[in-house]
This record gives C-alpha cells, structure tokens and sequence, in this order.
C-alpha cells in the first residue's frame, strides 16, 4: 500500500471537515443536512479505517517522509494495527456522536457547521494521537485534540458555564502541556532522539546509572501531561467543571474520545520508549502508575457518590473508571524488563484496557444519549430529573439501567469482561493489593450507580408527561446496547480483535 | 581621500597602537565602537536634516516659504530647535512607572537604528550580511512596538495610553502585509539576503524590482509608512484627538529619542524599499567604476542610493501634507481587509511565475527541473509579473467597486428607512 | 568569548525569569517574560541558529508579550492580587518539589555532560555555512517534518475557526438586533 492509502481515512475526515466548512460558507444549509454530510464523513472514514486495517499486514509500517538526500528519514506516523484499532474507535466516537448530538445541536447551537467540522477535526485528532511516534508529531497531534476539544467545552459562548469550563480545561491543559514538553525536552536532550524507537535505543546504550535520573523525570512529567487528558487523580480538577459546563454532546466525547488517545499514547510510549524503566530497582513508571491508579479508582468513586449533577458524576465516573482502566497498562509492564521478550500471555492486561475502552465507548454514548433526551425534554441536568424515568421513557430506563451495569461491571455487559480482563491480569502479576483495591471501588461505585437506578423505578416523578425520544437518539441507545450486551455475550471475535491489535507491541524490543 | 580613510581605518583597527591585545576579538570590538560613534551621530543629524527638509517641503506644497531665517535657507533652525530640545528640563510624571518610562524612548529609537545594520548602501559597504536580511528587519522592528507600548503605558496618563493602544492595533495589523510583502520579494530574489536581492536586479536578471512587482512595493510601501505611524497613518499620535499619543508625557532629550526613532525609522524604510525595489545602489556605470576602483566606485553606488532613499522620503512628506487622516476603524478595514488578502494572493500569483521562470538546478541533492518558461530569461519574467500585477491590480478594482457599490446601496437604503 | 556570552545570556534569562515569577506588577512580569525570550534567542546565535533566533524575536517580542501587554493594561489588571503571606504550606511544598525537581535533572545533567560524549547531530557548523540556516530549516520542515508541518497549518486553520466562533457572538447579535 502507498503512503497515501495508509492516510486513506484521515484524509477523508479532513476533506469531509472542510467540505462542511465550505458548504456552511456558501450555501448555509440546515443543521440536519450538516450533521448528515458529518455522519456520512464519519461513517466513510470508519469504512476506510477498517479497509486499510484489513489491507496492513501486522508489521510494523513506518510512515516517514525521507529527505531529498536519502540521510535522516524520520518516521512520524505508526500504521499498526494497534494505531488501527483507535482509529475505528476514533471513527465510532465521531460517528455516535454526531448522531447523538443532531437534535442538541438544532437546537442551542448557533454555528452548527462549525461544530460539525470540530468534531471532524477532533476525530482527526483521535487518530493522529493514537499513531504518533515521533515526539514532534506526539506533541502536536496531543495540542491538536486538546484545541478541538477546549473550543468545543465553550462552544455555548452565551452560557456562563461553557464559557467557565472552556477556561479552566484550557489553563489546565496549557500547563499539562507544558509540563509534559518539558518531559519531551529532558528524555531529547538525554538521548539525542525524538523518535520513541530511537529513545529506547538511546537509553539502552547509556550508563545505566545516570539515564535513571535523568528519564525517571522524563517520565514522571509525560505521565503528568497524559494523566490531564485522561483524567487521573492529581491532574482531574478540570474534568467535572468541562463536563457539566460542556455541551452535553461534547461532555459525551470528552468522556471517551480523548481518554482513549490518553490511553493509546500512555501505553505507546510507555511501552516503546521506555521499557527499560518498567521495572527497576529503584522507581520504575509501574510504581508511579500503581500509585495515580489507586489514588483515582477512589477518589473517583467516592466523590461521586455526592454528586446532585448527572453530568458531574458521570465526570466522577469517568475518573473512576479510568482507574480500573489503568490497571491494565500496569498489569502488562513487569514483561517489558530490558530485552527479555515477552512470555505468553503477557498481554492480557493490554488485552483487557483495550476492550474495557471498547465496551466503554458504548456503554458511556448510551447513558449520555439517555441524559440527552432527559435534558432536552427538561432542561436539567440535575439527578433528580430521573425520578420515576420508568413511567415516562420506559424503554430508556431499561437500557441506562444495562448500561449502569456495564459500569459497574456486572455480567452479562461488556463493563463485566473489561474488567475481568484488567483484574485477572493484575492477579496474574501477583498484584493482589491493586486487584482487591479495584474490586472494593467496584462494591463502592454500585451504591451511587444504582442510586440512579432506584431513582428511576421507585421514586415518584413530579411531571409524568412522556419523553419524547427523537430517532437518531434512540438509535443511539439500541445500537449501544446491543454492542454492550454482544461485546459481554459473544466475546471471542472482539478479544481476537483485541489481541491481533496488541500484538505489535511485542516486537519493539 | 581613499588612502586617508584606509589610513584612518588602519590606525583606528590596529590593535596593538592601542595597546590592546592583538587578536581578532579586540578588532570586532573597535569595529564596534566604530558602529557606535555611527549610529550617535548619523541619527540624530538624520532626524536634524530629515525635520528641516519636512518643514521646507509642506511649506512649499502649502504655498509658504517655511523657515528661512536661521543660515542659509533656514538650515539652522533645525540645529537651533535640536540644541532646544536638549536643554529643556527632563520630566519624569510622578504617577510614573520609572523604569519602563526610561526604557520606553531608547528601545523605540534603537530598534529604528537597528535597522541600518543590514542595509547594503554602497557597494561593499554594509553593516553585515546576514543570510535572513529582511527577515531581521522585521524582528528588530517588532522592538519598536514594545517602546511604544511601555512608554505608553508608564506614562501613566490615559492618553498615552490610548495612543499606545493605537498604536500596538496599527503596527500589528500593518506587519502582517508588510511581511508578506517581503516574502514576495524574498520569493522572487531566492534570499532573504539584502546584499543578494540587491545584486538581483542588475539588469541582466530582469531590471529593478519595482517594475516586476508595483503591487508589491505598493503594498510594501503603504504598509511600512503605517508601520512607522506618519500621516496619513499618524493615529497613534494624533494630536487633535489625543494630544500627542503615547509620548505625551516626554521632554527634553527623550523626547528627542521618539523624534530620533521617527525620523529614522521613516529613513530606514525609504532605504528598505530602495534596496528591495529600486535596486539599492545598482544604477549606469557602477560595475564599471567599481572594477576601476573600487572606492569611487562605492561613492558612485551611494549617491544612487542616496537619491533613491530621496524620492521616497519625499513621497511621505508629500503625503503629509497631502492627505488627511485615516479613521482608526478604516485604517484596520485598509488593513485587514484589503492589504492584507492582496499581499497574500500577489504571493501565491509570484510564486507561481517564478516556478515557471526557474533555471533548473541542483539543490541540497536533489534535482529541480528548470520551469517551462525558464529559457525566456529574467526579461520575460519581469514583463509577465508586471503584467500579472496589472491584471491583479484590476481585478481588485472590481472587487471593491462591487463592494463599495453594495454598502452604498445599504447606506441609501437606510437613509431611505429613516426618512419614511 | 563564547562560554562568557553563554553565561551571559543564560544568566539573565534566569534573572528574569525569576523576576517574572516573582514581580507583583503584572506589566513588569511581561516584560520581564519578554527579556528572558530575547535572552533564550540569543542562545541560539551562539548555536549558529540565527533564523530561529530571530524567529523566536519576532514571534514573542513581535506578538505573543505585546498580546499579553495589551491585554493586561485593556483589563488594568498590572496590580494583581497581593500575595498576603509567602511561607505558607501550599508555598513551601511548592518550593520544595520545585528545588527536588531541579536537584534531580540538575545532577542528572551534569553526570550525564561529564560521563558520554556529548550528542553531535547533523547540523553543523560546516553544514550550515554550506547551506545556510534558513535553506536547512525550509529544508527539513518540508522532507522530515512535513506530516507535523502539515498538521500546523491544520492546528491554525482550527484556532482561527475557535476564534471566530468564540469572538464573533457578539458581532452576530448586533447585526441580529439591527436588520
């Protein structure tokens, strides 16, 4: 396959993004025809995704740009199928999104072309996260996504509270920027390479002693800017004021889109750069990870349980589950100890980070298209606007209450096998302390999580008047829970899927 | 004369008559010293000479005589004011924030004089040749900007800081087509070096620049007299709507200094655009007397220069007393909205016909096949870029006609609304 | 000469950073922002790396400190907050994981400039004055690092549209009220 196949799907969502653009200019069409020109952008990159993911081989194609005098090619892009599975993530994400943000956004939202081609380039963003491996293009593509991202939080520019949210994400995430550049510059100016391969052949090829000092840093301050985009613990304090000042379609894409790239890069360059400090005798990446993991799963969850706003717990949720997700990056780490190739079974924990992120997509979309339709016959984001929910959107209730399960991660939905994975693999690197923590946060997060439930079926409702639900919300809804339930039911060929994925990462040593 | 001067050179560079160590380090710093005594001396007589000759030239197009009473056509005055502004008491504001009040008039004039160092004004004289010329002009001016604004600022004094305000939205705005601008001619000469552009338009490699791309040293040009804040741009100074802008405040000799970095800063630019469009010190008979010697044919090179800078000094003072001043809010519309997209356009459009007049060559390794047109050579590409420009120059005639036309329209309509 | 410049510069970067952060006026703080910016370019001079000098002069000086300045004076925000006490414990813990921050890198750069060869890239003396220092940037910006080149100009297509979407309301509203 040529370069230009291999960036078949980005090149799609950028003519899609700025065909909007330019039809919004020129013609100014309806909302509706604008969200479908996005939906078909977003649905013929997602073809294009899957095609170029059949079309590569699993080794490892490099994409790189040499220059005119043959030296010093450096490559940019990875087309692995581990890229390949965040970007049909990237493209579901865009997709379900935009669908479920049709009726919200004829609505409220005073640019509609404009918003569509954000989401478009926040989808391009996605996946150019998800393949980086050089630090420039880490780098940019990371500043790219969180741009997107900050104007979308303060699309509502007449609301106060997008307005506040849109600030607080952006300073916050300027100063995680800068921080993680900063990472950037120590391990460049260490090693002499931005190439993340290039990296983990400089670090082994200096005195042992003396790189620990200096890429433990490193390390610590790239881990910071991740941990921002992602939503750990000391670095969360933005995501519950993005999530309930956003616009509720946004609050829905921030909750999966940029933690998947968090994740993507977190275990790209973690694994890729820098294996060498997975376990060492002094600190080791492991280490801090275990801690931030630990820290989250209860802090996330014990938080929430206060939370009066659907939107700010499901902020709080996010964090938690980004706990247990983390778990899963840490399960995988004691394989990677300098040179020694992975045993079998090492990547269960990857395995189950990445199908924990799958079933997530889903099970998080259809809580948020159920929020969506609440708000938008109530105008409220308040838990309380769920009393009695069963007698006013029957069906509705019954699929946010499969999808509380899958958060908490009760069988049979896909929350379940996401976690049995993250767990197993824990306790099959004998950490049973961080296993038993996850498994406490799980009994935790059942309270509030059902507290929703009992809501909907046993407190009686002050209005009784029905829900309407428009079809593109409960399409949403169907599509979402029929993948959680067929994500947990028939699980093999999505595990395949998964482990054809990780399996790239095996041979970067 | 020429041996007088290798002379003094020899006696002022050598190192041990000074008795310091002899290395190279110890003559960059006399060279240094030398630039010094320079830029102390030729600013302020610039400024002197520049303010007498302004004086002279609005007189005469108002149908005065202008000063005439001090030496021989009023020359004096302008000594007699500058020795004036010298001794008049320095006043700091007590509300004044002291250090950036200070700072304020030096940075503004120093990064004028700055400009000098890359200009080549004769034949083998110029400060250095720095591979990114142009480009440095532009870093160095953005100094001035800041001058401004501190001293505005620190002042103290609201319209100070209006005028600073002013200024930082005109000289923002009008460094966006400036730059493009010379990108254009950096485009086209292949360098952003001063001395190459200026060897560039030898007549072989298709004459002055000037004839190649009117559009381009029009939009340089207009934006550059913005830049230096002169009538018809003189917003940030306005002195019937602000007083003086953000010099208010200043006496004496650091109101001199803001004098100083006008005045230079209007001669910088007239040199700049001599060099990138008239051909700096090119002109009839310059190579020849260079080859006979190499200093006479320098002066020769500097007196073209001279009177090249001379026509476009002139040009701004017969805006001055020409035009009338530019509302703040037509100046960023003359800005953004037309010089701006213009200078961008006038880009892609040289652009493309230099890639079609290209030689081939071998650059870096690889190999860069010759344009289509390349065996015309730099004649026929000077006429097809005039050319280009005209039917560039057109099209934007009709484009603001239609413009004018529809917000006429809506005018008439409104007025039509008010009176029904 | 060149060590001496070195210490030069780099001192007075750290001056004025450390004034930046410590200045109470926050027009003196951008100021001094701006001189340390002027003192990291000079920096590259002595790197041979005039056209990111310059660059780095033009962007900062000529537009990101002035943006700053203006906003700051528009708002009259100069005389921010006071800070009422400085040792409290939120400052200290700063303090300190700042100075262990510093330790840790400090030490790790100095073993490490004193243990190995330093790095040598590609970029040369010699390879510049061949090719110059602007040939060499167009150069690599448009082989090596074309993708990210390429996905810059996409960044800024996408901060002009947040622009005009987050500055341009009221802009709408106005002509919404009059027409």
């Amino acid at each position: 396959m040529n370069t230009f196949m291999l960036l078949l799907p980005e090149t799609i969502l950028l003519v899609f993004a700025f065909a909007l653009l330019a039809l919004d200019l020129i013609w100014k069409p309806r909302s509706n025809t604008l969200a479908i020109i996005m939906l078909t952008g977003a649905l013929v990159t997602l073809a294009a995704t899957i095609f170029v993911w059949m079309q590569a081989n699993n080794g490892v194609i490099q994409l790189a740009v040499i220059s005119t005098d043959g030296a010093g090619a450096v490559p940019m892009l990875a087309m692995d199928r581990f890229a390949m599975f965040f970007k049909v993530y990237a493209a579901l994400t865009v997709a379900l999104v935009g669908l479920l943000a049709t009726d919200y956004v004829r609505e409220k939202i005073r640019y509609p072309g404009e918003f569509y081609a954000l989401m478009l380039f926040a989808g391009l963003a996605l996946m150019l996260v998800a393949s980086s491996t050089n630090l420039v293009m880490i780098f940019l593509a990371f500043e790219f996504l969180s741009i997107t991202s900050y104007l979308l939080t303060g699309f509502m520019r007449n609301d106060a509270f997008s307005i506040e949210a849109a600030l607080k994400y952006f300073l916050y995430g300027a100063v995680a920027s800068a921080v993680m550049l900063l990472g950037f510059s120590l391990i460049y100016g260490a090693t002499g390479s931005l190439d993340l391969h290039g990296i983990a052949t400089g670090i082994r090829s200096s005195d042992p002693s003396i790189i620990h000092v200096l890429a433990i840093p490193a390390i610590v301050l790239i881990i910071v800017g991740l941990g921002f985009k992602i939503a750990l613990v000391p670095f969360h304090q933005w995501s519950p004021e993005a999530y309930q000042g956003a616009p509720t379609p946004v609050t829905a894409f921030l909750s999966v889109g940029p933690k998947a790239s968090g994740f993507a890069l977190m275990v790209r360059v973690l694994t890729v750069a820098f294996p060498a400090f997975a376990r060492t005798a002094n600190t080791d990446w492991v280490l801090i990870l275990t801690g931030i993991a630990i820290i989250t799963m209860t802090f996330g969850n014990v938080v929430a349980i206060w939370q009066k706003n659907i939107k700010r717990l499901f902020a709080y949720s996010s964090i938690a589950q980004a706990g247990y997700m983390l778990i899963g990056v840490i399960a995988i780490a004691p394989q990677f100890v300098g040179g020694v190739p992975p045993i079998e079974g090492w990547d269960q924990g990857l395995n189950g980070l990445l199908l924990f992120l799958f079933g997530y997509l889903f099970t998080n979309l259809g809580s948020f298209a159920i929020i969506l339709a609440v708000e938008n016959k109530t105008g409220s984001s308040s838990v309380e606007q769920f009393n009695g929910l069963v007698k006013r959107a029957p069906y509705l209730s019954i699929a946010f209450v499969i999808f509380l399960l899958s958060l908490i991660g009760i069988p049979p939905t896909a929350g379940f096998i996401g976690k049995l994975l993250v767990f197993g693999a824990a306790i099959k690197q004998q950490m049973y302390v961080l296993a038993a923590i996850g498994l406490f946060n799980s009994v935790i997060s059942v309270y509030y999580y059902l507290g929703i439930a009992r809501k909907m079926f046993f407190s009686p409702a002050e209005d009784t008047t029905p829900i309407p639900v428009s079809r593109s919300l409960n399409f949403v809804v169907t599509i979402s829970m029929v993948l959680v339930l067929a994500i947990a039911i028939g699980a093999q060929p999505f595990l395949d899927w998964v482990s054809g994925s990780t399996q790239i990462l095996a041979t970067v040593f | 004369m020429e041996q007088i001067i290798n002379w003094l050179a020899n006696i002022l560079s050598n190192a041990s008559w000074w008795g310091l160590p002899v290395e190279p380090a110890a003559s960059v710093i006399v060279w240094a010293v030398y630039g010094f005594i320079l830029a102390l001396v030729v600013a302020p007589m610039a400024m002197i000479v520049l303010t007498w000759l302004e004086r002279k030239i609005i007189a005469r197009i108002q149908d005065r005589i202008g000063p005439n009473r001090a030496g021989p056509f009023g020359i004096m005055q302008a000594m007699a004011d500058a020795i004036k502004m010298l001794t008049k008491e320095d006043i700091t504001p007590l509300g004044a924030d002291r250090i950036p009040f200070n700072i304020g008039p030096g940075l503004a004039a120093v990064a004028s004089i700055l400009i000098f160092a890359v200009l080549p004004v004769a034949p083998g004289l110029i400060g250095t040749d720095l591979s990114i010329g142009i480009f440095y002009v532009v870093a160095v001016g953005a100094f001035s900007i800041l001058g401004i604004l501190m001293s505005g600022w620190s002042s103290n004094n609201k319209y100070a800081l209006l005028g600073a305000f002013r200024a930082v939205s005109q000289l923002v705005s009008y460094e966006v087509p400036m730059v493009i601008a010379l990108i254009t001619v950096a485009v086209v000469a292949g360098s952003m070096s001063t001395l190459t552009i200026t060897e560039n338009q030898t007549l072989a490699s298709g004459g002055w620049y000037i004839f190649a791309m009117p559009l381009t040293f029009l939009i340089f040009f207009l934006a550059s007299v913005a830049e230096v804040g002169r009538s018809p741009f003189d917003l940030l100074e306005a002195d019937s709507e602000i007083v003086a802008g953000f010099h208010v405040e200043y006496s004496g000799l650091k109101f001199g200094l803001f004098m100083i970095s006008e005045y230079v800063h209007a001669l910088a630019v007239a040199a700049l655009s001599a060099t990138l469009f008239l051909g700096g010190w090119n002109g009839p008979g310059v190579a020849q007397a260079v080859a006979a010697s190499p200093f006479w044919g320098g002066v020769l090179g500097f007196v073209y220069y001279l009177l090249k800078m001379g026509i476009f000094i002139f040009i701004m003072m017969w805006f001055r007393g020409t035009l009338p001043r530019f509302r703040i809010d037509q100046l960023l519309d003359f800005g953004w909205k037309l010089l701006t997209p213009l200078s961008l356009v006038n880009l892609l459009v040289m652009a493309f016909i230099v890639r079609l007049f290209q030689p081939g060559n071998v650059s870096m390794g690889a190999e860069i096949p010759a344009g289509p047109l390349a065996s015309w050579g730099g004649i026929g590409q000077t006429i097809t870029m005039l050319v280009a420009s005209v039917l560039l120059v057109f099209l934007t005639t009709l484009v603001v006609r239609a413009f004018a036309r529809r917000s006429r329209a809506r005018g008439f309509r409104a007025i039509a609304a008010i009176e029904n | 000469m060149e060590i001496y410049l070195f210490f030069l510069f780099g001192g007075i970067a750290v001056v004025g950073a450390l004034a930046m952060v410590f200045n109470k006026n926050a027009v003196h703080s951008a100021l001094f922002l701006l001189l340390t910016l002027v003192m990291i370019a000079g920096l590259y001079v002595l790197l041979n790396a005039q056209f990111i000098a310059v660059a780095q002069i033009m962007v900062y000086a000529g537009a990101i400190v002035v943006l700053i300045l203006f906003v700051v004076m528009l708002l009259g925000a100069e005389l921010g907050e006071s800070i009422p006490r400085w040792l409290t414990l939120r400052n200290s813990v700063m303090v300190l994981l700042a100075l262990v921050f510093l330790t840790v890198s400090g030490t790790a750069v100095y073993d490490w400039l004193y243990s190995t060869q330093p790095i040598t890239g590609t970029v040369t003396d010699e390879v510049i004055a061949r090719q110059g220092s602007v040939q060499l940037v167009g150069e690599s910006l448009f082989t090596q690092f074309l993708l990210p080149f390429e996905l810059a100009s996409i960044l800024l297509l996408v901060g002009i549209i947040g622009v005009v979407v987050l500055g341009g309301w009221r802009l709408v509203q106005h002509r919404q009220r009059g027409e």
